[in-house]
């Protein structure tokens, strides 16, 4: 098993793909900018902590409840959108991360401080899941989400959602109830997030409340405006290039962090739209990978 | 009780140079300048250098402090952000992110990992009595905010150049319509704003006796806290939020056996003057 | 074009894994450490003395003759790039014992991982008990948090006689382990908690904090913590006119604290097991070739990794590389003598345990000051630290 590494990272990086599906449609179809989506990756991953370490559930029996948890909750944490828009949304996201993060640090119910140990590794049919079989399991959870992504970018509630995003007034003026539908972004987005947050839960093992900064939220959102905000596959490149990109720095180990932000910078910079965007350098690059195939190719281009 | 509000105070005023540079380019640009946090730590930084290099007196680490992150700020605008002016706003909130990720390795890489202290030697006034102790670093703090936001009001009011840069925070077309020149202007603004963070970091690292790479982190997310209650893109509003936000942490700190965390209480307060009262205290 | 993109991505990556692999003519130990981040200044002093430490070993016949070699990465305080690189360090760069010399976060995601594994491993300063619970394969050098925690209770409620003590805790699990321990050894040793608070890593503000302590007349402060906030707490507690004892732990034991600190710092002890007096030939080696190498005087981080390493080197001389025996013998090692922290007796529950110091700062220099022995103090309770 002497690809541990890689799909470690690999897995990391669906998880992160995951989030990143969610993000788009809260901020790439609603362009509701979330700045704080930590807050909802530490729901999610919390939640499944709780429920297998305190109620002692298994991984899976676990998982939908969470899922169920994150949705209730991010649509409670979106509700101020209702009142608030843009710039005011933005700051307000930021500060329920703060929030977030204050609440799993003070309370022990969280675990407090000292963080919560001991998060199984699941097993299917009583076997344990290794690093392969983990990576398989976040794999097909990846597909599903991107099938999701897809079924629900083709239905009616995407384009309410983009002319929500796009201009209010003129979406209310057509009828769309828009709250409906800004919360309806939030409670999608909260379920791919709180999914993504417990994958990461079981994968790490053990949850601290710092794992869950603001600077987190900051690189959840480069990841969509670098890989194209409101497309899926936008989201998939961004979420994979961006957390693997670290990972091939590594010879350059000192000057890793200073190369990503200026790359982050100047590309974003030159792709206004993301890489993957409309008139972005990779547009159409894989556009034949539409379907549930596009994260197998993109992953094989890897290596 | 009085030493505690002027501690407060000086805090506050930290805080407030931290946000008025924030609200002045939100005002201008409706840009979120996250890269602003880069600039505290370089006018400590440039501070630093001065102090080993240069000379030990306070006055020259300050105003190189000041007019060295003016210079990299107003840059900062022609490189990072006019090119994404016409973009949706969160690509230039990820320009600055990359930024200020990038400045933080940057000053590790140059200075080193590790704090360094910040031996200034300056006389200044200060106030020892049995009821207040009040330290000439934090005399010099309160009354640099002070003349700061003074000389700011009043440019902003009373000259020419503030008129014009009222009427560009109002609608930039129908400014440059009019005949004012708005490159001038928003290099101004930022060269202004940048040279308040850049001398607000030689000041703190002065009262804190330390510059390391990560230092402007939290400072920047207090400061949105303030310019969310001062209210977007009032100068004075920044000032008394600053102070005010200062007072109320201090309270709560005073509080014994009171653990809740003092940062999260802060967000909330900024969430919930978000939701129902988004102008602030004095926003426009 | 387009698609070369994709192509460049794919041998960039590649590249980069191939790097890694390496013939085994080495015997090597496997490194992670935070070296970007908020923590870089803790990565690179662990990782500065874990490197004296190799050098010293290799300079005396190195491993049975083969040279020892540390595979260090940089895993920027994130347990996902400590939990990955922990899989490559031992599958590709195929390291027969695996040292964390980051935080506890990263650490413990470490140690599960070489628990699966069953590759030998140890955290150097990281304090979380859960760190060792990972597994028979999981070890400690730092000293835990309940020890170094009980010493402080010690130290302030009897050897000081302190009867009205103030806590003001850092709210991570280093501080709030330590503040748990102390706060039962002192008041089971007859003090007073009179006041008690919280703060979150990186403030830098305590005047509020330290007022309201002023006014509960405490006759000692104890604020475990990292140097950065210490500096912090003890100069302003000095200038609000707080007069009474300031006692910290070994997240103070940086000539750091002292820079920052200034003269507030003289006077403030420390609960550490480094110490700087001691004429034992290692810890003396460690400190003048530390600084000889980084020209900065050593830390108590610095001290953890490079007898992490020493220790490790010890181990493996002894039993060679087989994971099983490794692990047997270390749990029968008895007083080490070869580390710059004071001799390690022996290990309990896998956590290396040691005489502990208090160390106090003296004209700008951390002074010993005081030694304890007694199994009651420096031993782990019964029923602590898991299995």
């Amino acid at each position: 098993m002497t690809f541990g590494y890689i799909l470690s990272i690999c897995t990391f990086a669906s998880i992160y793909a995951i989030l990143i599906l969610g993000l788009n449609i809260l901020t790439g179809y609603t362009k509701q900018v979330s700045l704080g989506h930590a807050a909802f990756f530490a729901i999610g991953a919390y939640a499944q902590a709780l429920l297998v370490t305190k109620a002692g559930l298994t991984f899976w029996s676990a998982l939908p409840l969470s899922i169920v948890l994150s949705m209730a909750i991010g649509i409670v944490m979106g509700l101020p959108s209702l009142r608030v828009s843009d710039d005011f949304l933005v700051l307000t996201t930021i500060g329920l991360n703060f929030i977030v993060m204050g609440i799993t640090e003070y309370f022990d119910f969280f675990g407090g401080a000292m963080g919560i140990i001991g998060i199984n590794v699941p097993s299917f049919m009583g076997h344990p899941l290794g690093t392969t079989g983990y990576f398989v399991v976040t794999l097909i959870f990846l597909m599903l989400a991107i099938y999701i992504s897809y079924f629900f970018s083709k239905t009616w509630g995407r384009l309410a959602m983009e002319a929500t995003g796009e201009d209010e007034q003129a979406a209310q003026a057509l009828g769309i109830n828009t709250a409906l539908y800004k919360i309806y972004a939030f409670a999608l987005s909260s379920a791919f997030t709180g999914l993504a947050g417990a994958l990461w839960a079981h994968s790490i093992g053990s949850l601290f409340p710092r794992n869950f900064s603001f600077e987190m939220s900051v690189l959840f959102l480069s990841m969509l405006v670098f890989g194209g905000l409101g497309t899926i596959k936008g989201a998939i490149f961004g979420a994979f290039f961006l957390y693997l990109l670290p990972e091939c720095f590594r010879f350059i180990e000192s000057y890793r962090m200073l190369v990503y932000g200026a790359l982050l910078t100047v590309i974003v910079i030159l792709q206004p739209n993301g890489m993957l965007g409309r008139g972005g350098l990779l547009d159409g690059c894989f556009f034949k990978l539409k379907k549930r195939g596009t994260e197998t190719q993109g992953i094989s281009k890897m290596g | 009780m009085l030493q505690l509000l002027v501690d407060a105070f000086v805090l506050g005023c930290s805080y407030a140079l931290m946000a008025v540079g924030l609200n002045m380019v939100y005002g201008l640009l409706r840009i979120i300048h996250v890269a602003h946090a880069a600039l505290y730590t370089l006018g400590a930084y440039v501070g630093l250098y001065c102090l080993y290099h240069l000379s030990q007196s306070l006055w020259l680490s300050l105003t190189l402090g000041a007019v060295f992150p003016a210079l990299v700020g107003a840059l900062m605008y022609r490189i990072i952000y006019s090119p994404v002016l016409s973009a949706p706003r969160y690509v230039a909130l990820i320009a600055g992110a990359g930024v200020f990720i990038a400045s933080q390795e940057f000053y590790r890489l140059i200075a080193g990992p590790y704090p360094y202290p910040f031996n200034a030697q300056f006389k200044f006034l200060s106030i020892s009595s049995s009821h207040l102790n009040v330290t000439e670093t934090q005399m010099l703090i309160i009354t640099f905010m002070m003349c700061a936001f003074l000389c700011l009001y009043l440019i902003i009011n009373n000259t020419n150049l503030g008129l014009m840069w009222r009427a560009c925070t109002q609608d930039m077309e129908l400014a440059a319509s009019s005949g004012i020149n708005i490159n001038l202007i928003i290099a101004i603004n930022f060269i202004i704003g940048s040279a308040l963070a850049g001398s607000a970091g030689v000041l703190m690292a002065l009262y804190r006796n330390s510059v390391f790479p990560t230092m402007g982190a939290m400072v920047s997310y207090k400061a949105f806290v303030v310019v969310v209650l001062g209210g977007f893109g009032s100068i004075p509003g920044a000032a008394i939020a600053g102070i005010l936000l200062a007072l109320a942490e201090s309270l709560l700190g005073m509080v014994p056996f009171f653990n809740l965390p003092r940062d999260a209480i802060a967000f909330l307060v900024m969430v919930l003057v978000l939701m129902f009262k988004p102008k602030g205290l004095f926003g426009r | 074009m387009k698609r070369y993109l994709g192509l460049a991505a794919a041998l960039m990556l590649v590249c980069g894994i191939a790097f890694s692999a390496q013939a085994q003519q080495t015997v090597k130990i496997g490194f992670i450490t935070p070296l970007t981040g908020f923590a870089a200044a803790d990565g690179y002093s662990s990782l500065e003395s874990a490197k004296l430490a190799v050098d010293y070993v290799n300079e005396h016949g190195g491993i049975k003759g083969k040279k020892l070699e540390l595979v260090s990465y940089d895993d920027a305080c994130q347990p996902d790039q400590a939990s990955a690189l922990t899989k490559k360090l031992i599958e590709n760069d195929k390291v027969v014992v695996m040292i964390s010399g980051s935080y506890s976060s990263p650490s413990r995601a470490a140690a599960v991982i070489c628990q699966q594994a069953k590759v030998p491993f140890t955290s150097t300063y990281a304090v979380h008990p859960s760190i060792v619970e990972a597994g028979e394969y999981c070890h400690r050098i730092g000293m835990a948090a309940p020890i170094q925690g009980r010493t402080g209770g010690y130290f302030a409620a009897r050897e000081l006689a302190a009867k009205r003590i103030a806590l003001l805790i850092m709210n991570n699990d280093f501080g709030v382990s330590l503040a748990e321990a102390f706060k039962e050894t002192a008041i089971k040793l007859g003090a007073q908690i009179v006041y008690e608070k919280k703060y979150p890593l990186g403030e830098t503000e305590f005047r509020s904090y330290l007022n309201a302590i002023k006014a509960a007349n405490p006759d000692l402060i104890y604020a475990p913590g990292y140097y950065n906030e210490a500096a912090n707490i003890v100069s302003q507690a000095r200038e609000v006119g707080l007069k009474c004892w300031l006692m910290g732990d070994e997240g103070y034991d940086s000539p750091k604290f002292i820079e920052l600190a200034k003269s507030a710092a003289n006077g403030v002890f420390i609960t550490t097991d480094l110490n700087r007096d001691s004429d034992r030939p290692m810890t003396q080696y460690f400190l003048k070739n530390y600084k000889k190498r980084t020209n900065i005087d050593a830390d108590m981080v610095g001290a953890s990794a490079f007898d992490a390493v020493m220790l490790v080197s010890h181990i493996l001389n002894k039993v060679g590389t087989d994971a099983n025996k490794i692990i047997q013998y270390w749990d029968t090692i008895k007083n080490f003598e070869d580390c710059a922290t004071g001799p390690i007796l022996m290990f309990q529950n896998r956590s290396a345990i040691r005489p502990m110091d208090i160390q106090i700062v003296l004209n700008n220099k951390f002074r010993y000051f005081y030694r304890y022995y007694e199994p009651e103090v420096i031993y782990l309770g019964k029923g602590s630290e898991g299995k």
